[in-house]
């Protein structure tokens, strides 16, 4: 087993009385890439922003390199740093074109010169395939290439990983291919990425190993072939059987 | 109403003018102050902000400038100063509204804006001066101009202190011409040839900005 990266530990959450995480563990190694899927309501979202630090959970603990973030008092700013997030929903700064974007965190957070800063953004959007684009808001752009500059904003900060909350969720079908593309080139590279979607095709053909989750539980977990062609739960060949229209 | 009159009645478009940016200024520092406060949750000073707010938004602004300057400026020396015990008051009641206009537009940004911003590391403080202000500022420019129409306005009652503003002259050459209709008429078009074009441009200005970024 490789380098742990991140990692959750009895993930438990409430929002009031409701109970949305009932305690998940999951750990990503380095350069591997894990899929999450699950019908909506499951969870998958609080927990994406909890491994995020983008909120805490009620109960349990997350490890960041094997450091525990919440009991060891660590700074949150720092290690959010090294966690890349893409939302589902426009996140992209929207008084800021798309190069200054992918800046805003080399400037103020790694503190970079201003020459090192756009060199950087600049390199980060060619990967996205995005440079001819670096002058435009986000307005301006489609919301597949928004998404991707949403990307290169997370990778430009050299993150230990980066989590996707469903990031073609909220884009036309002939968008989607353009943002999967671009993640399963970032795989190719060997980022390490925890991928919450409904892209099966993406799941199968690029994730190392898929969690299956339903009403704040995982159900199964284990490589591709296994969870998505083999479930063991009820819920997961329901779950799938319509997902994959068969 | 000949050209002379008008001319005096211009004479006194720049204690008008002054007195609303004056004011519109300490408004802007003091709203923003505020709704900072109140959007940071900033314990205990949240209750001090809204005590002034609720104080300064329920009486009138004329009343605070009698009181200003009769009432402090027995034992106060700068309340003595009829412009500026009108600034001074006009300018504190302006926060008391300014600080709804900014708090407004700093919600609409929304909370993703702010998740968003973070997740790159940025801590709350670096989040709101590089992501939300600048956004909440555009939002805010249409109310803050009509703010402004509305110092401009208001900025007349500051004639009842004795100020020399566009309002007084009007007064003044009502007495001296004993013509009651065209000193207040002129006046009256004089201060909508000075609000309209201010609270229109950044109306304006908002709306195009809006636009360019995609902002609600």
């Amino acid at each position: 087993m490789g380098e742990v990266v991140l990692e959750g530990r009895g993930i438990k959450k409430w929002y009031g009385k409701l109970q949305v995480l009932k305690g998940i563990d999951i750990k990503i190694e380095k350069g591997k890439t894990k899929v999450i899927i699950g019908p909506s309501g499951s969870g998958k979202s609080t927990l994406l922003r909890i491994l995020g630090l983008l909120e805490p959970p009620t109960e349990g603990n997350v490890l960041f390199k094997g450091r525990d973030v919440y009991a060891e008092k660590l700074d949150l700013n720092k290690i959010r740093a090294k966690i890349g997030f893409v939302f589902q929903e426009p996140s992209l700064f929207r008084h800021l074109t798309a190069l200054d974007n992918v800046k805003l965190g080399l400037r103020h957070v790694l503190k970079l010169s201003e020459k090192e800063a756009r060199r950087k953004a600049l390199e980060t959007l060619r990967i996205v395939h995005l440079e001819e684009w670096k002058d435009h808001y986000p307005a301006q752009l489609s919301g597949g290439q928004q998404q991707r500059v949403g990307i290169a904003r997370a990778l430009a900060m050299d993150p230990e990983i980066i989590l996707f909350d469903e990031p073609t969720a909220s884009l036309d079908i002939e968008l989607t291919w353009e943002v999967i593309d671009t993640m399963r080139e970032l795989a190719e590279r060997g980022i390490t990425m925890l991928v919450v979607t409904h892209e099966i095709s993406f799941a199968k053909e690029v994730a190392d190993e898929i969690i299956f989750m339903d009403d704040g539980m995982i159900l199964e977990e284990g490589p591709p072939e296994k969870v998505l062609m083999n479930p063991k739960s009820e819920r997961a060949k329901v779950f799938l059987r319509r997902l994959l229209g068969v | 109403m000949d050209l002379d009159d008008f001319l005096f009645l211009l004479r006194g478009v720049p204690a008008t003018l002054s007195i609303s940016f004056l004011s519109f200024l300490i408004g802007f520092v003091i709203g923003f102050i505020i709704a900072i406060i109140k959007e940071q949750n900033i314990f205990g000073l949240k209750y001090v902000a809204e005590g002034y707010e609720k104080f300064l938004r329920g009486v009138p602004v004329l009343v605070i400038m009698l009181l200003f300057h009769f009432g402090f400026g027995g034992f106060i020396p700068i309340f003595k100063d009829p412009f500026t015990s009108a600034t001074l008051a006009l300018g504190l009641r302006s926060g008391a509204f300014q600080s709804q206009i900014f708090l407004g537009a700093i919600n609409s940004v929304g909370r993703q804006q702010m998740m968003a911003a973070l997740s790159v590391g940025l801590n709350r403080w670096q989040a709101f001066r590089h992501v939300i202000l600048p956004q909440a500022l555009i939002v805010a420019l249409p109310g803050l101009g009509s703010e402004m129409a509305l110092l401009i306005k208001d900025s007349s009652y500051s004639f009842i202190l004795g100020v020399l503003d566009l309002t007084k002259h009007a007064d003044i050459l009502r007495r001296a011409t004993r013509s009651f209709l065209f000193p207040y008429l002129a006046a009256a078009i004089l201060y909508i040839l000075i609000t309209f074009p201010i609270a229109n441009y950044l109306d304006k200005l908002g709306s195009k900005l809006k636009n360019k970024y995609g902002l609600r």
